[in-house]
């Protein structure tokens, strides 16, 4: 399967691929902040991460492009999903729902 | 738990600092919470995601040169296979170079001490060229010249000072 570049970039992640895909997922709805993805993402995944673990994440998903910072007044600096963001998100759950597909067909003739 | 934020890297601090604070503030203080934030200052210095600015340049070497030492301290240095690659492409050819100079120069000036720091410094200038063409690659070449050019300089320096003090005793 040939990969485009912002799927593999997710990949390149290593254990924060699962919080970055996460974060794609949370902010693909609206522009967010970090302690209301935080809430979003344990409502959406019974997941609550760490601050480290998200802003590890975070940092990650910026140098990448795949989020972008919005101007703020207060210190919650919301973060919304860039194009390139919303392409290599688009990518990652199509190729998990593929998977899950095939893993549900496998399960039925079984 | 707002202290743990110290041992994040002032870059890091700067342009994530607020924000973090304003999480942490939201969560309950647990074994777990701390280990997450601990875990989350070691990778912040293993693996800075932020870029530094052109004007700091004598500071991002330091960084680098501390974040490359913890690097190796846990579990060794991740090179890709390009960046291999291209290092050793530079270091044969550095190599080469510098034979063909010790050559010439020690036909020229036979047995001179400057010339007999240069066969000295050789090996160790290889494994520095090596070593700071792979992690310096992805830098500004500014900082690439500024730390490898300081560090072929100041070992020569050294190797010179060296030869200078054997051949007078």
């Amino acid at each position: 399967m040939q990969k485009i570049k912002g799927d593999a970039e997710l990949d390149d992640f290593g254990r924060f691929s699962e919080p970055a895909l996460l974060i794609l997922v949370s902010l693909a709805g609206e522009p967010r902040h970090g302690y209301s993805m935080t809430e979003d993402i344990a409502a959406l995944a019974g997941v609550r991460l760490g601050p480290g673990t998200l802003y590890g994440a975070i940092a990650r998903l910026e140098a990448r492009g795949l989020i972008e910072p919005l101007k703020s007044e207060d210190r919650r600096n919301p973060y919304r999903l860039t194009a390139l963001g919303e392409r290599a998100l688009r990518v990652r759950l199509n190729s998990m729902m593929a998977v899950a597909r095939a893993g549900q067909r496998r399960l039925a003739n079984a | 738990m707002t202290w743990l934020l110290h041992l994040y890297p002032a870059r890091w601090r700067q342009r994530y600092g607020e924000e973090f604070r304003a999480v942490l503030a939201n969560q309950r203080n647990t074994p777990g919470l701390f280990f997450d934030v601990l875990a989350g200052a070691v990778d912040a210095h293993l693996h800075p995601q932020i870029q530094p600015s052109d004007s700091t340049h004598i500071q991002e070497g330091d960084t680098m040169t501390v974040a490359m030492l913890r690097r190796c301290a846990f579990g060794g240095p991740k090179l890709s296979p390009a960046d291999r690659r291209v290092a050793w492409r530079v270091t044969i050819g550095s190599a080469l170079v510098i034979a063909a100079l010790e050559i010439g120069l020690a036909k020229i000036y036979r047995g001179a001490t400057p010339v007999q720091a240069l066969i000295y410094w050789s090996a160790p200038a290889l494994s520095l060229i090596y070593e700071q063409t792979a992690y310096l690659r992805k830098r500004p070449a500014r900082t690439q010249a500024l730390i490898l050019g300081g560090g072929l300089v100041g070992m020569y320096v050294f190797m010179l000072a060296v030869c200078a003090v054997a051949a007078k005793l």
